[in-house]
Parts: structure tokens; sequence; C-alpha cells
């Protein structure tokens, strides 16, 4: 443990002596304030906030469309915080004359892991005040500030692990660096495409009738049922499925049914409610107008981001593991181009 | 030579790099309270063997001891008690030197309260105690390379490893540095050094280890080693240049000017041959103020070894 901390404090400080941290957090931070004042006057509108009194209402809608927008420009970072730790060290000659101390390859390795993840978490953690804005504009909960910030801080230590094994795959710098770009795009476009592309060319057929029209016909239906989980590691698809529930407020109807609805208009929810429902298999059911081969209204799957986000854990655990593995020292192969202190 | 004597034994170290066969036999000793140099050409296999010393490379076959321990399955042992400066290595550059130090005793887990008194005692023993909040990257080539050096003493090593610690220094350091590896062999320490600045070698070390094409060639107490069979060449000077030639021709000596540092020839025959022809001109009234051989005699049996191979 004290291992991982001497390597975690070493790179740290080199991180913070060597760029300008200073303007590079300023400046994330007023993207990110500029962002939610765009998105608190665009959520401010009558139109989408009907009465004054849920004017109170307006953090959830804030919060969500603010998070997805820290998580996708977290995604841009966070690469560069890892992908050119292990061999940028091989280049610059530092890294054997570490691995001859008395740290082991584990220790090395976390130490690493901890340093860029931290660095994220600084980035992160300088768009809490913004979190606390939207708190104060009403409709959230804390639990659901803390719930998606946590997973925010999970997916950027994932994404900083799997960046951190590729730089000790890779010999070059600016390859692993692209690498691990692809990979988050790979995460979060290619998963979407994919779900998109697999879901197309995965329908089946169906016999309904609609006995309005007279009569039974063939349908080709989607079956999200079948490939949502081409989907679930998608970070983002994590991080609104995973976020816990937006507060409601019970509604009682005039023939005195209640209904629960959302305070505002809310994307994380949304996305999530989505999620939920490609996750349910349509089924052959009856209607007043017939007999349909769909969901049924009311109807959803689970939640998609335990899947996905134990899937992108995986991928971490296994990064780590290859990154240990090649930290090891003595060492029996050498990567073409790779020298060894 | 028993093992408790020795700061490293190997035996048969052999290491490809897929076509390429970088060491294919080399033999080394390395007793304690000694320096030995390892002496061989670029691409000898110096590097490659002090890197399976130093517990960062797997040899193909060989047998190898550091401070009585495999490095291979005993690494966390040898690297208690080996210290090694590569020939090439990076600093933390915005650290100080300090800092630098302090981060190298806390990864080799000496406890936090003498981290800063091991750090001001290796700076003084680098000749830097003034540097010790500066900034690395502000240290000069050679003061880089005592910082360097002085980090594989972190730990108090046994076994000391030393790839090149000569390059980049300048005259004064040079010596210096000579004065410090003659302290630490000293000390009772095994220290390897290996070096193209074959003059300095020769002056610090007690042993000598050559290699050329990945294989030991000979090992040799500096005291003994073999007479050079080549020609070797002896800087002379005399009150009155023009004399000594004339009488150098006389002889049918080839000689060549060096500029002002005097006139080179070559000597065939070793040592006795040097000596008949100093008497002869000594004895032809040439007033010889100046006689020596270019080079020490490391570096001519590590010639006359080189180019045996050939």
């Amino acid at each position: 443990m004290n291992g991982i901390l001497t390597v975690a404090r070493l790179e740290f400080r080199l991180r913070i002596r060597a760029g300008r941290w200073r303007w590079l957090v300023g400046a994330w931070f007023l993207v990110l304030l500029g962002v939610t004042l765009l998105v608190r006057s665009a959520a401010d509108q009558e139109n989408l906030v009907g009465d004054l009194e849920e004017q109170r209402t307006l953090g959830a809608a804030m919060f969500g469309v603010v998070m997805l927008v820290v998580l996708a420009l977290a995604l841009l970072v966070t690469p560069a915080l890892a992908a050119q730790s292990v061999n940028g060290d091989r280049e610059r000659g530092t890294l054997a004359t570490l691995q001859v101390t008395r740290l082991s390859a584990a220790e090395i390795a976390l130490g690493k892991l901890l340093a860029s993840w931290g660095t994220a978490l600084v980035f992160l953690g300088v768009t809490l005040p913004l979190a606390l804005w939207c708190y104060l504009e009403g409709g959230l909960s804390v639990l659901r500030i803390a719930g998606v910030y946590l997973v925010t801080a999970l997916l950027l230590g994932i994404v900083c692990a799997i960046s951190l094994a590729l730089s000790t795959l890779l010999a070059r710098t600016t390859t692993s660096a692209v690498l691990a770009y692809l990979t988050v795009f790979a995460l979060t476009v290619g998963t979407l495409v994919t779900f998109g592309l697999v879901t197309a060319s995965v329908q089946t057929e169906a016999t309904v009738r609609n006995d309005g029209y007279g009569g039974s016909y063939e349908i080709t239906v989607p079956r999200p049922d079948k490939t949502w989980f081409l989907l679930a590691p998608n970070p983002f698809a994590v991080l609104a499925d995973s976020a816990p529930a937006a507060p409601v407020r019970t509604i009682e109807l005039p023939n005195g049914d209640t209904i629960e609805e959302p305070l505002s208009v809310d994307v994380l929810g949304s996305m999530s409610r989505e999620l939920h429902r490609i996750r349910a298999a349509p089924r052959y059911h009856d209607t007043e107008y017939g007999t349909q081969f769909a969901v049924p209204d009311g109807v959803t799957g689970g939640p998609v981001w335990p899947l996905g986000l134990g899937v992108n854990l995986l991928l971490a655990a296994g990064a780590i593991w290859v990154t240990i593995v090649r930290l090891r020292t003595p060492t029996r192969k050498l990567a073409r181009g790779q020298r060894i202190a | 030579m028993t093992a408790a004597q020795a700061g490293v034994t190997a035996r048969g170290i052999r290491r490809s790099f897929g076509p390429v066969h970088a060491v294919q036999g080399i033999d080394l000793d390395v007793p304690l309270g000694q320096v030995t140099a390892l002496v061989g050409p670029n691409g000898a296999g110096k590097t490659t063997a002090m890197l399976v010393l130093a517990t960062l490379l797997v040899p193909d076959a060989g047998e190898v001891r550091v401070a009585g321990f495999d490095p291979i399955t005993q690494a966390g042992e040898v690297r208690a008690r080996m210290g090694w400066a590569p020939d090439v290595f990076g600093m933390y550059d915005t650290l100080t030197c300090r800092e630098y130090l302090e981060t190298m005793a806390a990864a080799y887990r000496i406890p936090t309260g003498q981290r800063t008194d091991r750090a001001r005692h290796l700076l003084e023993l680098a000749r830097l105690p003034d540097k010790a909040e500066q900034p690395v990257h502000s240290l000069s080539r050679g003061q880089k390379q005592r910082l360097g050096l002085v980090r594989a003493l972190v730990h108090d090593p046994a076994v000391l490893l030393l790839d090149e610690p000569a390059s980049g220094l300048d005259p004064r350091s040079r010596v210096e540095l000579r004065d410090l590896l003659r302290r630490l062999a000293g000390e009772g320490r095994a220290v390897l050094v290996s070096s193209h600045i074959l003059s300095d070698l020769e002056e610090v070390a007690d042993r000598v280890v050559f290699v050329d094409g990945g294989r030991t060639v000979g090992q040799h107490a500096i005291g003994d080693m073999p007479q050079a069979r080549t020609a070797r060449t002896y800087r002379l000077r005399g009150l009155d240049p023009a004399a000594l030639q004339a009488e150098l021709e006389k002889r049918g000596v080839g000689w060549a000017t060096a500029g002002h540092a005097g006139i080179d020839v070559q000597v065939l025959g070793g040592e006795e041959s040097a000596a008949r022809l100093l008497a002869e001109l000594v004895a032809a009234d040439v007033r010889v103020t100046a006689f020596a051989p270019v080079g020490g005699s490391l570096e001519a049996t590590y010639l006359d070894l080189v180019e045996g191979q050939r």
C-alpha cells in the first residue's frame, strides 16, 4: 500500500508541475459553467416546465444534461491522462530505475492508475459546485447526485485502467494514445452503432390480426430485447440507467386513481426508461382491436446498467492485470523496439 | 572464491533478442571490496549482461548470483542489496534533487523518518548539497550523472552495477568518480563498472573483465595483464625536436608528429623494446624529456584482444 502511494505521489507531483493545470482546470470549469447556464435558460421556458410551482424542479432537468456533457468531456480528457504513462516512462528512461527498487509491479501499476484516476477526479470534482446549483434549483435528491457522481467516477477509472494497459502494450506513446481514444470511441459510438445495425438485422416475423381492417397480416418486428446487451456497456447508458430515481410527485386523477410522475423533464430518467423498454420482449396479446405482437403497455425489462457496468469493470480488471504482467521484471520478452532502461 | 566474498558471480550468461545474439557466454566475477571493470567494444553485450544482473532481464541460459541470490527467482532479495545505474537514464525533471532522492528512498522502503537524512547524505556525496532544492532539470549533465550514481546508493547496497558512469563527466568529475568508486569498494562493496574511458578504469579497477562479441575473452587482475603483442604508441619529447627526429630516422623508427605534444613512435615487442629504444636515444646524447606510452596498458590489452578477434 505504501508503495502504491509512493508511486502515486510521484506521478501526481510530476503531472501537476508538468503542464498548465490551473489553466486547463479553469477552462474546463468555465466551459461547463457555460453549459449549465445554457441548459438552465433552455429548461426555464414555460412550454417545457408548465407552471410556476414547477420551476423549483428545474434542477433535475439541468443536472441530467450537465452530467451527460461532463461525462462526454471527461471521456475526452481521461485517455490523455494514462495512455502515455508506461511507454512514456520507458522513452524517458525512468521506468527501469523504478523497477529495480523494491516496488513490486503491482505497486507501480496501481500507483500509476491511482495518479491518473485521481487527476480525472480533480476534473470531476471541479464540477461539484454546478451539481450544487442544480440541487438548489430543486427536483433532485442528494442520493441521485451522489449516485451519478459515483458511477461517473467509476467510468473514468475504467477508462484510466484501459489506457494504462495500452501504454504498457505499445512501445510508442502516440500509438497508445490513439488506441485509447479509439477504445473510448468504441465504447460510446461503437456500441450504439453496433446495437443499431445488429438490431436492424435481427427481426422476427409475426402474424397479427386487426379486426378493424378485417383480417390477419404479417409484420416484421425489431427485437432489441435480443440485442440490448450490445448497448449496455455504453458509458452514457450506464450512467443514465444507474442513476437513483429522481423524486416523483403523486398526482390524483379526477377518477380517484393516483399516478406517479417525474417532477420535471429529466433526460437521464428518459434514457433509463427507454433502455428498460428495449429490454422487454414483444409478445402476442389481445387488445380491443385484435391480436398484437408488441411490448404490452406498462411492461418493461429490467435495468441495463448492472450488465453494462459489470462488463466495463471486467475490462478494467483485465486491463489492470495486463498492466501488472507487463511491468513485471525480470522480463523474458521485449516488445519490438522497446528499450528496457 | 566463496559465495560470501563474491558480490556477483555469473557463468555462461546467454541472451538473444530475436536473431541478435547479444550475449553468448559471459562469465563474470565481481568480488566484494574491489572495483571490477567490464571492458569491451560497443555491442559486446555489456549492457545486456548488466540488465541480467540488475534483475531486469531473464537470460536464455546461465547461472547468476548477485549478493548471494538469484536475480531471476529471488529478484526482491537481490534488489534490496544491489544498486544499478544504467548508461542512459532519465530523471524526473521537475522534482528537486532532494525530492528525487527521497522518492527513491521511499521506493526502497526506507522508513519515512530516515529519508531526509539519507537524501542529505547522498547529496553531499554527489557534491550537490546546495542543489537540494533545485529542480533536476537545472543540473548540468555531469551533475545529473552524479545524482544518478548516488541514487543507486540510496539503500546502501553491497553490490553496485554502473553502466558507463563516466560518460558526460568533465575531467575533474572523472577524478572524483574514481575516488568515489575506490571509497565505495573500500567500504567492502562489490563494484562493477563498464566504461569506454579505459585510462580512467585502469586507475580505479582492481580487476578487468574483457568481453567481445557477447563473450568473456579474459578476466585479469589489473596487476598481471598480458603484455601487448602488437605495436604500441609511445610519445616522446626532447629538448631539441630536430635532433630527436634525426636520431629516430637513423634507427629506422617510424615517427609522426603529435604537434606540441611531441612525437609519436610505434614500438613493437613490448616494454623490452621500448626500454631499449630509450637507452639508445639517451646513449646517442638525445636529451629526452618525456617517453611514455600513449594510453594505458588496459587500452593496449584491450586493443590487442579486439584486434585478435578480427
